[in-house]
């Protein structure tokens, strides 16, 4: 978090610069199930941002030491496109996204059944191609949706979502802006089910009140976008069908 | 991971093109169906999507201000580059790019830079101080065959719809980047012991040896590439350059009918 609080991120009539309301989450769209190459795949558009994914596996662990005997190892990718944002970002791993990638890698393992699948591994591959703040939400979501496209076993659906302050009033769903100036920003990885969190991650300033209306928001956006990811893998097993349910 | 190239895959191959088949129904010198789209993605000055069969790439478009090269103080710069990361096809592994990405980006490159589509003197902003650099990115994401030449559509389509964000540089207001050729690329491989246009994965995995033509305006030979390892005859060069010269035009029209 910036923490510029000089700048204004409140109407007068108290909406957000792009006119939401402080509950109001951004447009979400999901398709599943778009790369014919992948054993599963997604692809979400959130406000501006656009993540796919594509899921490969389960597949044979290698090299062999990072087998692990009882369980299947997921190996999650988090990438940047380097036309994804506003300057363009050099090819290649950095800090932040290898951050990204491990904590997510975490977050799945916790919902996909893993003892299944002893000695395998399950690649996650997660390329932002726009990114407008909440990427790594965006490709929690889209990491779900194609997990499940790929037929693997999970206990529960997972769910990025965020919630931050700005301008001292908690907001769901930071944009560019609100992120850049804001207060504080919490994303997390929902289960939509149990209301479960299986990704945490915060910075900046929060009360405990505040942090509490964050959860609030973050859980009611979660079932929002669950039943998107839900539409969008019914239409998926209509369309395998021949557009019969 | 290594590919297993099944010797019954090659057989098939053979006996189809023995009666002048494909194994996935095609013509000779058919291409599979092409969706181009174009302005499709936020933060990129210009992008295009390509959906050929069941192969998909991005491409998207950045600008830079930069210092020219000393040798060149009045010019601005041009860069190509493709990744060939791990969610385009279980073969692709992580890791610093591979000889396959960076023999694609460079062909493309090349296409593009030898057409002279793009003036470099107009990409000057202050001679010896300022030019713009102009950089396309490919990212594939599903590799289904023939990536070489549905990263040569997209390239040029992001960049014939590109917009130079003159305004977030302080150099003037916003203009859409001159670019005043269309040049494609035609990619030929031996499949069953002769030459097929636009090989899918399987015709790749058990075909030979390829050949990447990009032509410009008035079928002007702009990049050629012979890739893996095999051997080709003039006669049999001939024949897909005629086949290159038609089927290049047609990709051109359908570049040009996106622009803005």
């Amino acid at each position: 978090m910036g923490g510029y609080g000089d700048v204004k991120l409140l109407r007068e009539d108290g909406l957000r610069l792009d006119g939401r309301k402080v509950d109001e989450m951004r447009e979400v769209e999901i398709e599943a199930g778009i790369l014919p190459a992948a054993d599963g795949s997604a692809w979400v558009k959130h406000g501006l941002n656009v993540a796919v994914c594509a899921v490969y596996g389960p597949m044979e662990a290698h090299p062999r030491k990072i087998q692990r005997q009882d369980r299947a190892v997921i190996d999650v990718r988090y990438n940047m496109a380097p036309f994804s944002t506003s300057d363009r970002i050099r090819p290649g791993y950095n800090r932040r996204s290898r951050e990204i990638s491990k904590v997510t890698a975490e977050a799945l393992e916790s919902v996909v059944l893993v003892e299944r699948f002893p000695r395998s591994k399950i690649r996650v591959e997660i390329e932002i191609l726009a990114a407008e703040a909440g990427t790594r939400c965006v490709g929690i979501t889209a990491a779900a949706v194609a997990l499940a496209d790929a037929g693997i076993p999970m206990r529960d659906m997972i769910v990025g979502v965020a919630s931050g302050k700005i301008e001292d009033t908690v907001v769901l769903d930071l944009d560019k802006a609100e992120d850049n100036y804001g207060q504080a920003d919490l994303p997390m990885g929902i289960l939509p089910t149990t209301g479960e969190i299986a990704f945490l991650q915060m910075d900046g300033d929060l009360s405990v009140d505040e942090y509490n209306t964050c959860m609030e928001y973050n859980l009611k956006a979660a079932r929002e976008i669950h039943e998107l990811m839900v539409d969008a893998l019914k239409r998926r097993y209509m369309e395998k069908n021949g557009g019969e349910a | 991971m290594v590919e297993l190239v099944p010797s019954l895959l090659r057989q098939e191959l053979a006996a189809l093109a023995a009666n002048d088949q494909r194994i996935d129904g095609r013509g000779r010198w058919d291409s599979r169906d092409i969706t181009l789209e174009t302005d499709c993605l936020y933060n990129a000055e210009g992008s295009a999507k390509v959906t050929w069969g069941d192969t998909i790439i991005y491409a998207g478009v950045k600008f830079e201000i930069r210092t020219p090269w000393p040798d060149r103080p009045a010019q601005g710069s041009l860069m190509c580059g493709a990744e060939l990361r791990p969610v385009a096809g279980r073969k692709y592994e992580p890791g610093p790019p591979s000889p396959q990405s960076i023999e694609l980006g460079r062909v493309v490159d090349r296409g593009i830079r030898e057409s002279g589509c793009i003036d470099m003197d107009s990409l000057c902003i202050i001679p010896g101080e300022k030019v713009l650099g102009v950089m396309i990115d490919i990212h594939v994401l599903s590799d289904k065959g023939n990536i070489f030449d549905a990263c040569a559509l997209g390239a040029i389509a992001a960049l014939r719809t590109a917009v130079v964000p003159a305004e977030r540089f302080d150099i003037g207001e916003d203009y859409p980047l001159a670019v005043s050729m269309t040049p494609t690329m035609c990619s030929f491989t031996r499949v069953g012991g002769r030459y097929v246009l636009d090989a899918n994965d399987e015709e790749e995995l058990g075909g030979d040896e390829r050949i990447h033509i990009t032509l410009g305006d008035e079928g002007h030979l702009h990049s050629l590439q012979k890739g893996l390892k095999g051997t080709f005859t003039p006669a049999e060069f001939d024949e897909i350059l005629g086949v290159a010269q038609q089927r290049c035009a047609e990709l051109a029209n359908l570049v040009n009918s996106k622009e803005a």
